[in-house]
């Protein structure tokens, strides 16, 4: 049902008088000038979307939460998650159980089945208070059922929301949202990363340029090293820090990351036999568990992947085994050894450090992005044998700049970024996008963007209605029939055959006492309505009599009358008129009614329609004056509009007023003038 | 005004052959599912070959041989070379289906008709989409879209939209919720353009749900008798659903009689479809989503790809799932063959089988008593015969070399021999050899272990386009003529393996194929004494569905295909009556015209007018009366104005669908009594409120209720006309 035709163009509009309607509006309630808690809100056309919804790494309980208080969660119709980094949705379970949001949930397979997976685990680990809790395992439980899933590209509609995905590369079942509400297409990226490695595939490049993009901008102005250095760097410490004999130590977190260094460890082993009797291990519970989704969802994964697939399934690791606990770990010559947490800061990846820092053989290798206040910040900066290779998912500036420069999005939001790696990203995209007119913003938290859309609405008149296209000057009557952001205008005989509606025609007929003679009732009506004809009815020969061609009048038995007619407002009233008479005559029978009187010169109706036109005007702009030629002067607040009675028209320097006078005029004389009885 | 759209069935229509449709939209060519049947019968192709070439797009709707199996010989030999659309479950599984049947046919007889490397080749153009993916194809102002149709995994209902106007393929889809597939979403379209639908079903009615349970109690009953159950069953389709109800069946029960699921290509079916949990039922994702618990993980089942390790398996009564379901080749064949003669045992169908198979045959009320099979098979020569053989062979290696040098010797005095010969002479050996050993030799092949003896070895000197038989190739048809060299050298390394296997062990064969070659002749007779069973597991919509779904989609047009000539027929009668009014039945190669007489023309909608609009919303519609003027914007796009005279005076409609159920309680809850006596709401004392006309159709006829509301006069009648009234928005 396509009926947006033209894309709208950005416009701010001149006239302050814009209708609120076509304001789209964008808070960042976190990642705003900063890095955790992803959370973006989006209104447009009284539609409003959440995208993401994190908590923030360095912070406990509420503190951690995006700020929403600032909106009010049972208006907002969807929430879409983009993948499973606590960031971006791990205060998902408090929002669905603790807050009034009654929408629905949108994120891929993978993320979905990871999700709770990862949660689960936070709940378990994080050492907080019990009032700290945001949720428990239980919530997240809950929130399951009411978490829907969609497939990449796979297109949903939601109170005329429409909106689909597109791979991000990241992580596993990492997507880029794009939401199209009556045709302005946003495009939020949530974490993303153009680069295809061993698993992932790169992210897409959209098949239509947004309006709007709302974008990463973590690593600003920096450039990754190309991944083949990266990884023959990664290959080579482990190499020689095996073949010398010492045992190599890589802190990760559980998910992401760790899975592609696996994947470059198992081939690396594969291709090197004389290692086969050295062991790795990734001792994580939450990286095995989640292995059964790196197994199943292979779709969401790259050519590479899913060409190994067709022989053995790549994440079934000859070479790796999973490793439960410190007690488990034979320590015997060397080994490779996977250990979450990535920061060192206490568990598995600490004990083994403790363990091994003070041999100089051994080497520790710190595989991408590590928060500040952790011990592998700390060793980070000390060159002994610590490595440091960044083997992070995120677009780099030479990613941004080439995916933004391909998609020439007319307005970009930057957000999920440290305050001044942003502001350099900005100075640097404005220069670079310079001769495009592109709008860059970085709002901060709870900072709205507002923009206005110059929204045409189009319709399709189709069917019956549409046999000829009407000249400039003609009328069109019909129905408007809106479903979602589209409008389709049609006969009342087609709504049926294009719509689910269906018309109805209600048939009156009612019997009413009545014992005079027929004769007398003709007469009466004759009196008042200007077509009563009188004819015998086909079936039963009785006289029967049609009034204004609408209400039939028949002698059913010498007691009764039968009228019939059929619904509508109209002849609903003519027909109440003509019980109202029948009963009368029943009971005021014989009388003379003298008619002269009741019929009014058509002047003095005229004068009386004049007066009372004139008062309804004064009643609604207050100040109105006669002028002369029959205008009549209307003065509001010093905007002076001068209205012709008779044809109607209204001229006014104020365009605002000039509608209203015309619109009002025109209802009042449609309420004092007679109705015209002719239906077309 | 509308979008041109023609249709033209090139296979499957008044009949249940292969499904194949030519979808013309403004020009642009679609081929919708390209199928064959299990005989690979090339004349069923003979209107695809006329016009392979003009396609311009190939959609394909479910992974089966009777959709996609004419796809890789079209690609190959017909000038098919359209980029092909589908989810990605009917690619892979598509392939695998293809792969299997190919083995198939390899194991009785000389297949030619394509390759492993042809179906490679013709998947390879395959571009993979998700349902309600739009695919905007480049520079048409097409889109095409797949959505969910249930009956197969990945089985798609296929929307293609122009302009606004949607043309929707559905053909086997099926409306309920099955173990492993959600129901198909074909009656969330409502009033498309053109709906192509198939009539397949329309004159079955499922039997309600207790066939489980028959299901269930055949199999116990055999295997607690000691007897072998057959489930003949398709490569990579409905035995999904099936080996999920098996399963469950055996955890619910502890049952411990083996299940065995034999095709070339078990294991890899089973690998692919683990990773395809985004396609499944919503009660499979679930629960992989909350316990990592992959339904496919078969528990019960073991899978199989060579019918020895079925023959190793120990004694005693076992369950076996083999392709084809057709039983007209496959590993069902044999073991139908094997079993067949056996009280004790149960063929167990869950579908029709296709037109003209030894399964159709089976299926026959009363079955027959005695089936006459076909037994080509290419087995193993032993004893005498083999030494025969290979002094045959010897002789004719003389011979040839002979020749050979002959030939040699006439090339170098004189030129070259015709052209138009030379294509043809391997083949002519070929059928020498064929003809000469039919009676003593059947060549043995299968899978690349497996040996094969071909009744000739093309000298590898010779694959020569220059020997010598000019005469005798008359008899050789165009299929004949188009084999190309690869052929020949999948036949070389077959002939490598096949004498190194002589070489080495003849004696290991298995019983089934011994007493195989003690028949010799073509064909054997077999009596057919196990219990025969046909339960319907199609995961079809059946008639009284399909009737529902038609009424509630409710096309402006309506085309009819695959099915026989009595559901067709059966099925328009119906539509006609309460559907719509054009319904189409198209015969083979003839071009139907479906272009809507849709007239339309955009507006632009300005500001002034909307904002004196009073939307009334109802359901998910919004509606409102406008009386407008038509303006024209600054690029010259129609626009429509507030009017400037008074509005011209209109009948006034009533919107809303009345239902006399819905009415009902709705009268009550206000206090009035009601109760429905002869046909009529009767509210009150006095008052009644009918429906009169034609119930139900939706489509054709003037689309409005009659509605009619009778009393005296008096108070509870107004009171009851205005409740009436709440019922509709007027306009």
């Amino acid at each position: 049902m396509a009926s947006v035709g033209q894309p709208p163009s950005l416009k701010r509009r001149d006239a302050p008088v814009s209708r609120e309607g076509d304001q789209l509006i964008i808070t960042p309630l976190g990642a705003g000038n900063e890095v955790g808690r992803s959370c973006v809100y989006m209104s447009y056309k009284g539609k409003t979307i959440l995208f993401d919804c994190g908590i923030h790494p360095a912070y406990s309980g509420m503190a951690a939460l995006p700020y929403f208080d600032e909106i009010d969660p049972s208006a907002i119709d969807v929430l879409l998650i983009t993948h499973f980094h606590l960031d971006h949705a791990a205060s998902l379970p408090y929002f669905l159980e603790k807050t009034t949001f009654k929408g629905r949930v949108f994120m891929t397979h993978a993320t979905k089945a990871i999700y709770k997976l990862l949660l689960t685990d936070y709940v378990k680990v994080s050492k907080v208070s019990v009032e700290d809790m945001l949720f428990d395992e239980q919530d997240i439980n809950r929130s399951m059922d009411k978490i829907e899933v969609l497939d990449f590209h796979q297109t949903v509609e939601v109170n005329g929301i429409k909106f689909w995905c597109y791979t991000a590369g990241h992580v596993l079942g990492a997507a880029m949202f794009m939401v199209d509400i009556a045709g302005v297409r946003v495009l939020y990226t949530g974490d993303y990363s153009r680069e295809e490695d061993r698993h992932l595939r790169a992210a897409e490049l959209p098949q239509f340029s947004p309006d709007i993009c709302i974008i990463e901008s973590t690593y600003g102005v920096q450039l990754h090293q190309p991944r083949n250095i990266r990884e023959k760097r990664f290959t080579d410490v482990i190499h020689s820090t095996i073949s010398q004999g010492g045992r190599v130590l890589i802190p990760a977190f559980a998910l992401g990351r760790a899975q592609e260094l696996l994947l470059i460890l198992d081939e690396y082993w594969s291709n090197h036999p004389e290692f086969h009797n050295i062991p790795i291990y990734y001792a994580s519970p939450l990286a095995k568990k989640c292995m059964a989704v790196y197994q199943t969802y292979i779709l969401s994964m790259n050519e590479r992947i899913r060409n190994q697939f067709a022989n053995s399934n790549p994440f079934k690791f000859k070479h790796i085994s999973p490793l439960n606990s410190i007690d488990d770990f034979s320590d015997v010559g060397p080994s490779v050894v996977m250990a979450s947490p990535g920061g060192l800061q206490s568990g598995l990846s600490r004990q083994l450090f403790d363990i091994w820092c003070s041999d100089k053989k051994n080497a520790c290798v710190i595989p991408g992005y590590v928060v500040e206040g952790t011990l592998a910040k700390t060793i980070i900066s000390e060159p002994k044998e610590v490595h440091y290779i960044s083997f992070s998912a995120h677009a780099d500036y030479a990613q941004t700049s080439t995916f933004l420069k391909e998609l020439m999005p007319p307005n970009i939001i930057l957000v999920h970024g440290e305050s001044h790696e942003m502001g350099r990203l900005k100075t640097k995209l404005m220069t670079e996008l310079a001769d495009c007119n592109t709008k860059i913003i970085t709002p901060k938290n709870c900072q709205s963007v507002e923009m206005y859309f110059n929204s045409e609405k189009m319709a399709k008149t189709i069917g019956r209605l549409a046999e000829k296209t009407p000249e400039v000057g003609e009328t069109v009557s019909g129905i408007l029939v809106k479903k979602g952001f589209t409008y389709q205008i049609m006969a009342p005989d087609d709504l049926h055959i294009f719509s689910q509606l269906s018309t109805a025609n209600i048939t009156q007929r009612i019997t009413v006492p009545y014992s005079g003679a027929f004769g007398v009732i003709k007469y009466r009506l004759e009196q008042i309505y200007e077509s009563v004809e009188s004819s015998t009815d086909e079936e039963s020969g009785v006289p029967t009599l049609r009034v204004h061609d609408r209400v039939t009048l028949k002698q059913d038995s010498e007691k009764h009358i039968s009228m019939h007619w059929t619904s509508d407002p109209i002849s609903d009233m003519v027909s109440d008129s003509v019980v109202a008479l029948v009963l009368n005559i029943n009971r005021e029978v014989p009388k003379v009614v003298v008619e002269s009187e009741a019929i009014k010169s058509e002047e003095e109706s005229g004068k009386k329609a004049e007066k009372v036109i004139h008062a309804l005007l004064v009643s609604l702009f207050g100040d109105v004056k006669l002028g002369g030629n029959g205008k009549v002067v209307i003065n509001v607040d010093g905007n002076v509009a001068h209205l012709d009675k008779q044809s109607g028209d209204v001229e006014s320097e104020n365009e605002g007023l000039k509608e209203r006078v015309k619109t009002a005029f025109m209802r009042i004389q449609r309420a004092v003038k007679p109705i015209p009885l002719s239906a077309p | 005004m509308g979008t041109s759209v023609q249709v033209t069935p090139l296979s499957g229509v008044f009949n249940e052959n292969p499904l194949s449709y030519l979808v013309s939209i403004d020009g642009f060519n679609f081929l919708i599912d390209c199928g064959w049947n299990d005989h690979f019968d090339p004349s069923l192709l003979q209107p695809l070959s006329k016009v392979a070439s003009t396609i311009d797009a190939v959609l394909l709707s479910h992974p089966d041989t009777l959709h996609l199996g004419a796809l890789p010989y079209a690609m190959k030999q017909l000038g098919l070379s359209a980029p092909v659309f589908s989810t990605e479950p009917v690619y892979r599984l598509g392939l695998l289906t293809m792969y299997d049947q190919y083995l198939s046919r390899r194991q009785v007889s000389e297949f030619d008709l394509f390759t492993l490397d042809d179906i490679d080749s013709a998947f390879q153009s395959v571009t993979r989409l998700t349902y309600s993916q739009n695919y905007h194809l480049s520079g048409e102002g097409i889109v095409v879209a797949p959505h969910v149709a249930g009956h197969l995994l990945g089985g798609t209902v296929w929307k293609i939209t122009k302009d606004g106007e949607d043309v929707i393929y559905a053909v086997d889809y099926n409306r309920r919720k099955e173990k492993h597939l959600n129901g198909t979403v074909l009656e969330s379209f409502v009033r498309p353009a053109v709906l192509i639908t198939d009539a397949y079903n329309a004159l079955h009615n499922q039997p309600p749900r207790q066939q489980r349970e028959m299901f269930q109690d055949a199999i116990s009953k055999t295997l607690r008798a000691g007897g072998n159950v057959l489930l003949p069953v398709d490569s990579a389709g409905r035995v999904l659903e099936l080996l999920l109800i098996l399963e469950d069946y055996w955890a619910e029960h502890s049952l411990n009689y083996p299940i065995y699921f034999l095709t070339y290509v078990s294991s890899s079916t089973i690998d692919y479809v683990k990773s395809f949990l985004e396609w499944m039922g919503d009660s499979i994702t679930k629960s992989f989503e909350t316990s990592r618990d992959n339904a496919f993980l078969l528990k019960h089942v073991t899978l199989l790809i060579n019918k020895s390790e079925l023959d190793n398996a120990p004694d005693g009564p076992k369950l076996v799932l083999a392709s084809m379901a057709s039983l007209e080749a496959g590993f069902s064949h044999d073991i139908f063959v094997e079993w067949a003669s056996d009280v004790k045992n149960l063929v167990l169908f869950t579908e029709r089988g296709q037109f003209g198979t030894l399964a159709r045959m089976l299926q026959a009320d009363p079955p027959p008593k005695a089936v006459k099979v076909t037994m080509s098979r290419r087995v193993p020569l032993v004893g005498e015969e083999l030494i025969a053989y290979e002094e045959e062979q010897t002789r004719l290696k003389k011979e040839e070399a002979l020749k050979a040098s002959l030939v040699k010797e006439e090339e170098s005095k004189a030129s070259l021999g015709p052209d138009n010969n030379l294509s043809g002479d391997p083949m002519v050996i070929d059928a020498n050899n064929a003809n000469a050993s039919a009676d003593v030799v059947e060549p043995h092949g299968g899978r690349y272990r497996d040996i094969l003896i071909d009744g000739f070895v093309p000298p590898s000197t010779s694959v020569a386009p220059m020997f010598p038989f000019y005469e005798n190739n008359s008899e050789w048809d165009d299929f004949g003529e188009v084999i190309n060299p690869d052929d020949y050298i999948i036949k070389d390394e077959d002939m490598d393996q096949a004498a190194m296997h002589i070489g080495g062990d003849d004696g290991k064969l298995d019983e089934g194929s011994a007493s195989l070659i003690l028949d010799a002749k073509p064909s054997k007779v077999v009596q057919v004494k196990c219990l025969l069973i046909f339960i319907d597991y199609e995961g079809r919509a059946d008639g009284r569905s399909i009737k529902t779904i038609l009424s509630h989609v409710a096309p402006l047009k309506l085309v009819l295909v695959h099915g026989s000539a009595e559901a067709t027929e059966h099925l328009k009668q119906h539509c006609l009556k309460h559907v719509c009014p054009h319904v189409y039945t198209p015969q083979i190669e003839e071009t139907i015209d479906v272009t809507s007489d849709l007239c339309a023309y955009k507006v632009q909608l300005s500001e002034k007018l909307m904002s004196n609009v009073l939307f009334k919303k109802l359901g998910d519609y919004e509606i409102a009366w406008v009386d407008a003027e038509v303006g024209k914007t600054e690029n010259g796009m129609l626009s429509l104005l507030p009017i400037s005279t008074p509005a011209p005076p209109h009948k006034s409609v009533l919107v809303g669908d009345l239902k006399m159920a819905d009415l009902k309680p709705f009268l009550s809850s206000k206090g009035i009594q009601v109760e429905f006596a002869g046909g009529a709401l009767r509210c009150g004392e006095y008052v009644t409120i009918r429906k009169v006309g034609p119930a139900g159709q939706k489509g054709g006829g003037s689309g409005t209720q009659q509605i009619v509301i009778e009393g005296p006069l008096c108070e509870d009648y107004y009171k009851i006309r205005a409740y009436l009234y709440s019922q509709f928005y007027l306009l």
